[in-house]
């Protein structure tokens, strides 16, 4: 029917005009500029063909940076989805005082990061609160603190990071727990299943297609991890990250811009085709469970 | 009809006449905290009212992201007519033909002006300076007075300093002797170099060719900086260090005119003593930055953009600035003098230490050399490095970018 | 609802529970604690004390145009929210159920733009927005963010998971497209829609690159801006810093403790049965 691919059509209007008004020209320029050797403040550039993405495998800072985004991703994204899921479950019962657990627990995502890194900046110094409660369950706190150590900067940042994503995540589950048909509890109680037997074969079944959605878009977020190594530590003890080198290059010291384009382009399709992995990895999933 | 026609052309005209007459200066500046905007825009009231002629539009900019912004503007070719920028930046933005070459406007008379060494490029004046910043040793009398120091005991020497540190850790009650800024880009070199400054040790040779950082007085200088650090030293970022500092628990720190805006603000009851940074043979050395007023090449109302320049750093303004700002070093000689410097030990300590200070290179390198130095200061406070292999490393890369630069 | 065996007994949830609440709100505690507080040292022993204070805020009221900040970010804010509900929904809907061609490469492009660092789009966006007369005026604001990729796949994802059924036998019924849109879609959407809504709110309430770069006049200055310009250079105490922070963070508690019943009933109760 044509007057539904119209339709169809005319319902994707809002961001196609969006994309190609706003964001084709500014993706265009920079990774074109990606194949120069532009810099903001210099008059002129010239054609590097590939010397940029070439530099970049050799660039130490560029590497380090990529291992410190990799670190990052792996060690917060099962830790953010394991606990979201869990309070997700925890307040999904019926009790006296549900809605305001689940209003505290979801308050740090709709923080600014900015203010969050500050108030953290203090709990991380020395002797702040995390190295009170350090040394009471009988750890030693780093000398200087927890940001200025290279063994647990980007630790610390990673934990604060967990506990202002879980609350945004805990809300995708619980809609997602919503969606799982009651019938399917009542049938399995009859049958005498235990909680724990409902719970893997039912409850983390059923999740999975959201549970998915929430690795890809966390994934995508936190290879992109960016305000709190600015605010928190500007990339020193081991923390600096992929889009942390980004505007270190590009907007900064020399304002590499084409050296910098060119290393958001390579972060761009390491994460591209990390997506498509899950991509391929949710639509076989989905197969499965449906 | 044709009436109306003539009315309307004659609007139209004189609407354009009166545009013409007034020209509006853009003018991006960064002080926009309460404590100061009101007298900026007093400023700008009484420029105005004193050239009515001439608008000036004020933008203003943070400091966390300002140099974002003059970049940006600079790159699109929307830059302002006028703007404040740090001293770092001068080399970089006329080096790229950015900035209006002011020589033939402005003579660089250091008798009325300090800082000059700042806004000169390649022999040329890019700018006019404004408000000047350096480093003084702070230090709290009350745990200096527990060491069983003389009464009025102020560190002349370096090795004074050291010793007072060290006795004032050694007492035990929980006090750091020095308080050492951690990795923090564009501030740890600032605390360094007055020390290594002091020991009389070169960044280049005079002649500006060769790197010398590694020599032996350099590296006397970072054994010297980092045995404070590890012996008697509370390590934290600045703003950790200057909280500890007035909360009292820190002996001696370098900082800036801005600790003492903190005390006066936060009304803090700290037993102040301000003095030189020590040397070898006093007096010591210090850092040299400041606020710089620069006009952009491409603007076309350079006259009026140097008579706001003229009249933002005239005495009685750069007094007025300090006195609302409490910021310690005016460019001008002339404002320095002026009582109410004298009025006050803290401010006399920094308006004497501005004449022992220096400024970095005016280099467009300068970013990366900043950062070559901060990463070797780093590397050898936190035990990666040897001071002599960090320096000599320092020394190897930098050699390297000054030959890249001038092939 | 099912009441299910097992579990935690309800002392030990209530333990966990709490315990973790505390953990959640402590640095928001610590960050109002601070903001009370008169001028001096923030050390533990000044935090346990009854001195409070509102000098902080009074004097970010008194001395900045905190009320324009405001007005600013929450009129922006609420413009981006409903251009993004009615949007997002729309593009979202088309992604999901009109398999073409041309959808596939617009939703390429909406998973292209997510992975893009912000920091390398901001210059071809600022001369856009100079070229375009957007700059320093409400549409740099608004205009670029009436539509936004994560808020698009969420709510694309969620549709995925609705049954045709209902669609078709709309159809069946002689229902217009605008019709099975609104009237249908749109209410089994209510979950994924207030997610969105809030995540959009949130995000542009806290947003500052953007802001600070793509405008300069004061009289458009949003609230993460106005902050940053108080802060000044060098000399701001954690006093100020913090109730700075409080008037960022607490507006927007209030409305979400006040909808938070509607809002995660909203998410919740939208329970797509098969």
């Amino acid at each position: 029917m044509p007057n539904r691919k119209l339709v169809s059509f005319l319902y994707g209007l809002p961001w196609l005009l969006t994309f190609v008004i706003f964001w084709a020209f500014p993706l265009l320029y920079s990774f074109v500029i990606g194949f120069t050797d532009y810099r903001l403040l210099q008059r002129g550039y010239s054609w590097v063909g590939w010397g940029n993405y070439v530099a970049l495998f050799h660039d130490p800072a560029f590497l380090s940076a990529l291992k410190n985004t990799f670190i990052f991703v792996i060690g917060t994204i099962p830790a953010t989805t394991v606990i979201s899921l869990l309070l997700a479950l925890m307040v999904n019962r019926r009790f006296r005082g549900r809605g305001l657990f689940r209003a505290g627990y979801f308050v740090p995502s709709i923080t600014s990061m900015v203010v969050v890194a500050l108030v953290f900046t203090h709990l991380f110094s020395r002797g702040g609160y995390v190295a009170m409660l350090a040394q009471m369950v009988g750890l030693t706190p780093p000398a200087n603190g927890f940001l200025y150590d290279s063994g647990t900067a980007l630790a610390s940042i990673m934990a604060m990071d967990v506990w202002m994503a879980v609350g945004y995540y805990m809300l995708i589950f619980l809609a997602g727990l919503k969606s799982i048909p009651d019938e399917l509890y009542e049938a399995a109680e009859i049958n005498g299943a235990s909680s724990l037997r409902q719970f893997v074969s039912i409850t983390l079944p059923l999740l999975k297609p959201v549970t998915l959605f929430i690795i890809v878009i966390n994934s995508i977020k936190s290879f992109q991890v960016f305000t709190e190594i600015f605010v928190m530590t500007r990339g020193k003890f081991d923390t600096s990250s992929a889009v942390y080198f980004v505007y270190e290059k590009g907007l900064t010291t020399r304002y590499d811009f084409g050296y910098a384009s060119a290393a958001a382009y390579l972060l761009f399709v390491i994460i591209g085709l990390l997506s498509l992995a899950q991509f391929a990895l949710f639509r076989q999933r989905k197969k499965l469970s449906w | 009809m044709r009436y109306l026609f003539v009315l309307a052309l004659l609007c139209i005209v004189s609407a354009c006449g009166s545009a013409v007459a007034k020209e509006t200066v853009e003018w991006w500046q960064f002080w926009t905290d309460p404590g100061i905007k009101p007298t900026i825009e007093a400023m700008i009231r009484d420029f105005e009212a004193a050239n009515p002629d001439i608008q000036i539009k004020v933008t203003d900019l943070t400091w966390s992201d300002g140099q974002e912004k003059i970049v940006i503007a600079f790159n699109a070719g929307t830059a302002p007519d006028m703007l404040e920028v740090g001293s770092d930046w001068i080399a970089q933005l006329a080096a790229n033909g950015y900035l209006s070459d002011l020589s033939a406007h402005i003579a660089p008379d250091s008798n009325r002006f300090k800082g000059w060494g700042m806004v000169t490029y390649d022999g040329k004046v890019y700018g006019k300076p404004w408000i000047l910043g350096t480093r003084v040793l702070f230090g709290n009398r009350d745990i200096i007075n527990q060491t069983g120091a003389a009464p009025g005991f102020v560190p002349v020497t370096l090795t004074q300093l050291q010793k007072s540190a060290l006795a004032i850790q050694k007492m035990r009650k929980g006090e750091y002797g020095w308080g050492s800024n951690t990795a923090e880009k564009h501030r740890l070199y600032k605390k360094f170099l007055p020390i290594f400054w002091s020991f009389g040790a070169q960044l280049f040779t005079d002649d500006n060719r060769y790197c010398v950082i590694s020599s032996d007085k350099g590296i006397a200088a970072l054994t010297y900086y980092k045995y404070l650090n590890d012996s008697c030293g509370y390590v934290a970022d600045q703003r950790g260090v200057e909280d500890a500092f007035l909360d009292g628990k820190i002996g001696y720190i370098i900082s800036g005119d801005w600790l003492l805006k903190r005390i006066e603000l936060e009304n803090r009851k700290i037993n102040l003593m301000t003095t030189l940074i020590p040397g070898p043979k006093y007096p010591g050395k210090s850092f040299l930055g400041g606020e710089i007023l620069v006009v952009n090449e491409q603007s076309k109302r350079r006259e009026a953009a140097l008579k706001f320049i003229d009249f933002l750093t005239s005495p009685a303004n750069q007094v007025r600035f300090c006195k609302a700002n409490r910021s310690a070093n005016p460019s001008s000689v002339e404002a320095q003098a002026d009582p109410y410097f004298a009025g006050n030990p803290h401010l006399v300590t920094f308006i004497k230490q501005i004449n022992s200070a220096i400024c970095p290179p005016v280099d467009p390198d300068w970013p990366l050399i900043e950062d070559v130095i901060e990463k070797a200061v780093e590397d050898a406070l936190f035990g990666r490095r040897l001071v002599a292999t960090a320096l000599r490393d320092a020394q190897i890369q930098i050699t390297a970018l000054k030959s890249h630069a001038k092939p | 609802m099912v009441v299910r065996r097992g579990g935690l007994p309800a002392v030990g949830r209530y333990v966990v529970l709490s315990a973790v609440l505390a953990g959640m709100l402590f640095p928001f505690v610590w960050m109002l604690r601070v903001s009370l507080l008169p001028t001096g040292s923030i050390a533990a022993e000044n935090l346990l004390s009854s001195t409070f204070t509102l000098t902080n805020f009074l004097d970010l009221f008194a001395q900045t145009n905190m009320g324009i900040y405001l007005i600013n970010s929450l009129a922006t804010g609420i413009i981006t929210t409903l251009g993004n509900i009615l949007f997002c929904f729309t593009v979202a809907y088309t992604l999901a159920r009109y398999r073409t061609i041309t959808n596939r490469l617009l939703f390429v492009s909406v998973i292209v733009i997510l992975m893009i660092p912000a920091h390398i789009v901001i210059i071809p966006l600022y001369i856009l927005c100079v070229k375009g007369g957007m700059y320093d005026n409400y549409w740099a604001l608004i205009l670029p963010w009436l539509v936004n990729p994560i808020g698009i796949f969420l709510v694309k994802q969620y549709i995925e998971t609705i049954p045709t059924s209902m669609e078709e036998a709309a159809r069946i019924d002689g229902a217009g497209e605008l019709t099975i849109l609104f009237r249908v879609m749109m209410p089994m959407c209510k979950p994924a829609l207030a997610v969105l809504a809030i995540q959009v709110f949130f995000t542009h309430w806290n947003s500052f690159l953007f802001p600070y770069i793509l405008t300069q006049s004061e009289s458009v200055r949003t609230l993460p801006v106005g902050l940053a310009m108080f802060q000044g250079h060098q000399a701001i105490d954690w006093q100020h810093l913090m109730a700075g922070s409080t008037i960022a963070v607490v507006p927007v508690l209030i409305v979400f403790v006040i909808l938070q019943r509607r809002i995660v009933s909203g998410i919740t109760a939208g329970a797509i049965k098969q």
